[in-house]
């Protein structure tokens, strides 16, 4: 039978769930540390096999840090205690992306729910390259190193989509700096929309599921994240009506808390959906009780034979 | 139109008029009319009261109204600065506002710091002393400069879902130490809430920068 997360989006079926847990978590339940399973493919696939199969979601995502592109393309990066950007490019490469494409690999060999890869949007990635203070002002102040950096990172990320699509998995774009709590809808539209659409065509051009991240306030950019073509968008508030299939709706706060009562209401509320991937606002912080995410996966089971 | 009462050679050179540069985020506007309105005895305190601190409110309302975002707010905070850096040093000890001493920092792990910067720049812009600590900030450095610099509040921020946690080790640091109940807490940051600030043991959560000041005033006015 086709997995749920395809029925979804064919509005097949009503619910898909998958509380966004990704590599440190997932780490830290093995008594890991992400600096060890981050620069090493079968430690990733391993500890990601072991998140799906004790949580039992819809589908896997391939996430360690948000600065595998940005170290590829020469930017110092430290792991531990956790990922921290040191600085903009510099002359010293470390290219991790090799070890992303081995771990989708081997998960797409051994669970039986789609295998995602999570990518930076060039807009975010561009940020990364000159720092996202001189960058942010430059996009307005006149200057074209922002608008260079964007092309740079959009070059770098169709190299890396091809690579990935190549292995027939599919694909997540995050952009969080190029969220509403950031910069203007205008500036949206002017830097970020087009690499953004220029990506999600060509994974649909494979026939493989896009979908778009993008955290913090959505509101005012949503009707145009709905144009993208994305077959899943995952924002902050779901409230907005859209044609592409939302993800979302249990915040991550809650899920940190692990507040029961809390989270019946957010999930209930998320359930007048008609369809949807249910999914934490952005990723399952590290340090989340395991129960906390087991209860998340009850609840919702629970509300939805209901 | 410019208040006559504030104008000098016609309206040239006025208040309303470094106000509005600062708003304008035109760096070398400010720093012309500040240094001209120096060259003609005005003094700094007025130019930092009525101009650029005006100026730098102006953009906090923006700014809570979704009229500016952060490119905005950055690119007006380095015109706040441009002026600010001809005038402090011409401003006698004491005489400039001085509401009490904030440290302010990102939490371990976390180079966010925009956020952050915009916290700093309008508590600056209010009269408040600020102590930047800076970003990926250990545990040990803020309970470090709690205990060295007496600030009446620290606040602390984190963008990160994975390093948010990290401002609970700071409040039990200081819980540890003895040092709670000398300073008040605030924290901010996108990933968390009202609800994370009261768990954790803070004493407030800022939505944003213009909010932020809103719950410095009202903790220190306590």
């Amino acid at each position: 039978m086709e997995n749920k997360i395809n029925r979804v989006i064919k509005r097949e079926k009503k619910l898909a769930i998958f509380p966004i847990v990704c590599a440190d978590h997932c780490a830290r339940l093995l008594n890991m540390s992400l600096a060890e399973v981050a620069n090493d493919g079968k430690k990733l696939a391993k500890v990601l096999e072991f998140g799906y199969q004790t949580y039992q979601y819809d589908m896997v995502l391939v996430f360690s840090d948000p600065y595998v592109e940005a170290q590829a393309l020469g930017c110092p990066v430290k792991l531990s205690p956790s990922p921290t950007l040191l600085g903009p490019k510099s002359t010293s490469v470390s290219d991790r992306t090799g070890e992303i494409i081995k771990a989708a690999e081997l998960l797409k060999l051994r669970v039986e729910v789609p295998v995602f890869v999570s990518i930076k949007g060039p807009f975010t990635l561009a940020s990364f390259l000159i720092g996202i203070e001189d960058f942010l002002k430059d996009l307005i102040s006149g200057r074209k190193s922002a608008e260079a950096a964007i092309n740079h990172a959009l070059e770098f990320q169709i190299n890396y989509l091809d690579r990935l699509l190549k292995l027939g998995v599919n694909v997540f774009i995050g952009d969080p700096v190029a969220s509403s709590s950031v910069i203007s809808p205008k500036t949206f539209k002017q830097f970020a929309y087009e690499p953004l659409q220029i990506l999600i065509n060509k994974i649909k051009e494979k026939g493989l599921i896009a979908g778009a991240h993008i955290c913090g306030d959505t509101k005012p950019i949503t009707p145009m994240l709905d144009e993208l073509g994305a077959d899943i968008l995952s924002i902050e508030d779901i409230t907005p009506k859209t044609k592409t299939l939302k993800m979302g709706g249990v915040s991550t706060d809650t899920i940190f808390a692990g507040n029961k009562a809390k989270m019946a209401e957010e999930i209930k509320i998320a359930l007048n959906e008609p369809y949807l991937i249910l999914a934490t606002s952005c990723d399952v912080p590290t340090e989340t009780d395991m129960k906390n995410i087991k209860m998340m996966m009850e609840i919702a089971h629970t509300y939805h034979r209901n | 139109m410019a208040n006559p009462s504030n104008s000098l050679l016609g309206g040239i050179l006025d208040f309303d008029n470094i106000k509005k540069a600062v708003v304008d985020m035109n760096v070398e506007k400010v720093k012309d009319l500040v240094a001209k309105s120096l060259k003609a005895k005005l003094q700094p305190e007025e130019i930092l009261e009525k101009g650029l601190i005006a100026g730098m409110k102006e953009v906090g309302r923006l700014f809570s109204c979704k009229e500016y975002f952060v490119p905005e707010v950055l690119m007006a905070s380095e015109a706040f600065y441009a002026g600010f850096d001809l005038i402090s040093p011409l401003i006698k000890t004491g005489k400039m506002k001085e509401k009490g001493k904030i440290v302010i920092g990102v939490v371990e792990g976390d180079i966010h710091d925009i956020g952050k910067n915009i916290v700093k720049v309008m508590l600056d812009a209010s009269g408040y002393q600020v102590v930047d600590l800076g970003k990926d900030v250990p545990t040990e450095k803020f309970i470090e400069a709690v205990t060295r610099e007496n600030p009446k509040i620290l606040a602390m921020s984190a963008l990160m879902t994975t390093t948010m946690v990290r401002m609970r080790a700071v409040v039990k640091g200081l819980e540890e130490k003895n040092l709670r109940n000398k300073v008040k807490v605030i924290i901010g940051g996108a990933p968390a809430n009202a609800d994370f600030a009261k768990r954790i043991g803070a004493d407030g959560y800022g939505e944003d920068a213009a909010k932020a000041v809103s719950l410095v005033e009202d903790l220190i006015g306590k």
